[in-house]
């Protein structure tokens, strides 16, 4: 009965799991040690549940729809349960237990004492529950309202710091992110006058109708919908306040924030785009040539800003401008490979990003060096923190046997396939670039030498190696054996292809 | 031209939300004090809220309130003002989580400029003693 009624709800668990346990963590703030589990185990239980709905997705053959609180579809919420959402769900998931992981008994150092970890924890599960939620929901407001969730808690996490400088990153990431999300909803407010619905599929079915007699108000909500999320994803020239507020978070934060938060809006972009708007009214507007000419913009853009910064995060930072671009250049290609590519590229990147700003997190916390010049001997004294550093660099970079290999070759193939050569030319130049501003980190600090402060430099503690060590596996693994995430990806491209 | 003035006249509600929101983003964009960066995010905001809330709306319609009395009459459309009430919240939060922030840039660079600030930021960087 229990089993039941868990297993029928499931993708519900999903999404309100971390927002109870977030409003109850306040209350056992004195204990942190009981915080930091509960928010371990509440991790464990979201990859059971991901993994255990990625089961039941693949069993089925079409989208299963859950009506919340039993009101169905025009009237009430919908839950959409299809290959794209269980593909995010894990994605999620898998970045997310890391994450919490890294942080146990680590955190004070950056944020303070244990109230405040307190609350950081409290940001942490609202900001994933709301990504649970972007991956089902099937309802424009609903979508608005969980963009706001998101932001809000991602802000918090940016300010999580108790400095100046991080409430200045924080206030320009809320005006500029508010500004998105308002031209978001005002994009739901034109597409509502239009058609009179929210929920997606409703909306889709009319538009499909009514689109060629009013396509001034299609072509405002799109570009509405454009920027708003645009600006919420950083891509170039929209970018402003991202290397500003992923540097100056506490590292997890920025790991999260730079690994799932802007993959989340991007999951929005990408479900108005194809199941509300659907492919005809892509090709006529020509947002196809958009998202490619974007992304290949933030690409190049983004990997030479990356080159340019000397602090490490900020490095970084930029990075995640430009590989932004590649997730762009994938949606505008509107092919099963193109697509199926850039949702693998999403999830290596995750995994990839995170691990990066954690080591970096590390190197910056034990050495107190911020910039990439000063990190000489580090390679020596941190063997195993340097290591996954490595791995996740090569993985960026997209050498083959690691994941970011496998996304970028079907990037490629999609933009073969197209027969567009300037995605071609982007996607290898962008690798290039990308050795470029990453193997610099590592020359110095294998082969610099190690200055005389370095003697108390050391690895971190168990949880922390743990935590690299699963991420460096989880790289290693989708290099070599993509094919279940692979799968579901392709599943995902097929059926966001085939609706509308 | 006298068709376009017609069409605006009859729909003076979504007119007048496009002038607020032109006003709100010029106001972020071109004012440096941040308490008028987020009083321009607000007025933005509003332009949305109104566009919703005149889109429920029909003329000559009553509220959505079926009594006796008016049964059968046409009633306005309550749903965009159900979910403008969800947006309202969501704006009053985001304004007292900016204001917080602006408090505590305050109390250490003594000004609200955001350009001031930046600078001041820069001059840390550049001397390394943050």
């Amino acid at each position: 009965m229990m089993t039941t009624a868990i297993s029928s709800n499931l993708p519900v668990f999903v999404v309100i799991a971390p927002f109870i346990v977030a409003f109850i963590l306040p209350t056992i703030s004195r204990r942190l040690r009981l915080v930091e589990s509960l928010t371990l185990v509440l991790s464990i239980l979201l990859v059971v549940g991901a993994g255990l709905l990625t089961h039941y997705v693949k069993a089925q053959d079409t989208a299963t729809f859950y009506s919340m609180g039993g009101w169905t579809a025009p009237w009430g919420i919908e839950l959409k349960i299809d290959s794209l959402s269980a593909f995010f769900v894990l994605v999620v998931a898998g970045v997310s237990l890391p994450v919490s992981m890294f942080s146990v008994a680590n955190l004070s150092g950056e944020v303070g004492n244990s109230y405040r970890t307190t609350r950081f924890y409290v940001l942490y599960l609202i900001l994933i529950g709301a990504l649970a939620g972007i991956a089902f929901t099937n309802d424009m407001f609903n979508v608005f309202v969980l963009i706001e969730v998101a932001t809000l808690s991602s802000c918090g996490l940016v300010s999580a710091r108790n400095e100046p400088v991080a409430a200045h990153a924080s206030f320009t990431y809320l005006i500029l992110s508010t500004l998105g999300s308002t031209l978001v909803l005002g994009g739901i407010g034109l597409i509502y006058i239009l058609t009179g619905h929210l929920n997606m599929r409703h909306v889709s079915a009319e538009l499909a109708q009514v689109w060629q007699s009013s396509p001034h108000v299609v072509w405002m909500a799109i570009s509405f919908f454009l920027v708003g999320f645009g600006v919420k994803t950083a891509i170039f020239p929209l970018h402003i306040w991202l290397p500003d507020a992923h540097s100056t978070a506490p590292s997890p934060a920025s790991a999260i924030l730079s690994g799932l938060a802007v993959k989340g809006f991007l999951l929005c972009l990408l479900k108005v785009l194809y199941n509300v708007f659907g492919h005809s009214i892509i090709f006529e507007f020509g947002i196809d040539r958009l998202l490619v000419l974007a992304g290949s913009i933030a690409i190049v853009a983004g990997s030479i800003f990356a080159i340019a910064q000397d602090e490490l995060k900020r490095r970084l930072a930029y990075s995640t401008v430009a590989q932004m671009g590649y997730l762009f250049l994938g949606l505008g290609l509107m092919n099963t490979q193109g697509l199926k590519g850039a949702l693998f590229y999403l999830a290596s990147h995750a995994i990839i990003k995170s691990a990066l700003f954690l080591t970096s997190g590390v190197i910056i916390s034990t050495t107190g060096k911020k910039n990439v010049r000063d990190l000489a001997g580090v390679g020596r004294k941190m063997p195993l923190t340097m290591a996954v550093f490595t791995i996740s660099s090569l993985g960026l970079i997209g050498i083959p046997l690691f994941s970011g290999f496998i996304g970028k070759w079907h990037l490629l193939l999609g933009g073969l396939e197209t027969g567009n050569f300037i995605s071609v030319l982007t996607i290898i130049a962008g690798s290039v670039l990308c050795a470029a501003y990453l193997l610099p980190v590592i020359r110095i600090a294998y082969f610099g030498s190690a200055p005389e402060e370095s003697k108390g430099w050391k690895d971190p503690g168990l949880p922390q190696k743990t935590s690299l060590v699963l991420l460096a596996a989880l790289i290693l693994f989708l290099g070599v054996f993509p094919d279940p995430i692979l799968e579901l990806a392709g599943s995902a491209a097929v059926n966001l292809l085939s609706s509308g | 031209m006298n068709k376009l003035l017609n069409k605006i006249l009859i729909n003076y509600p979504y007119f007048f939300a496009v002038i607020l929101f032109a006003i709100g983003v010029a106001t972020i964009v071109t004012r440096s004090n941040m308490f008028k960066k987020l009083l321009g995010l607000n007025i933005m905001e509003s332009a949305v809220y109104l566009m919703f809330i005149a889109a429920g709306n029909i003329r000559g319609a009553t509220e959505p309130i079926i009594t006796d009395s008016n049964a059968g009459s046409t009633i306005i459309n309550p749903l965009p003002s159900a979910l403008m009430l969800t947006g309202i919240v969501v704006s009053v939060s985001v304004t007292a989580f900016a204001l917080a922030l602006i408090l505590r840039m305050y109390k250490h660079y003594g000004t609200t400029d955001a350009i001031l600030i930046a600078e001041m930021r820069d001059k840390n960087e550049k001397w390394g003693n943050k």
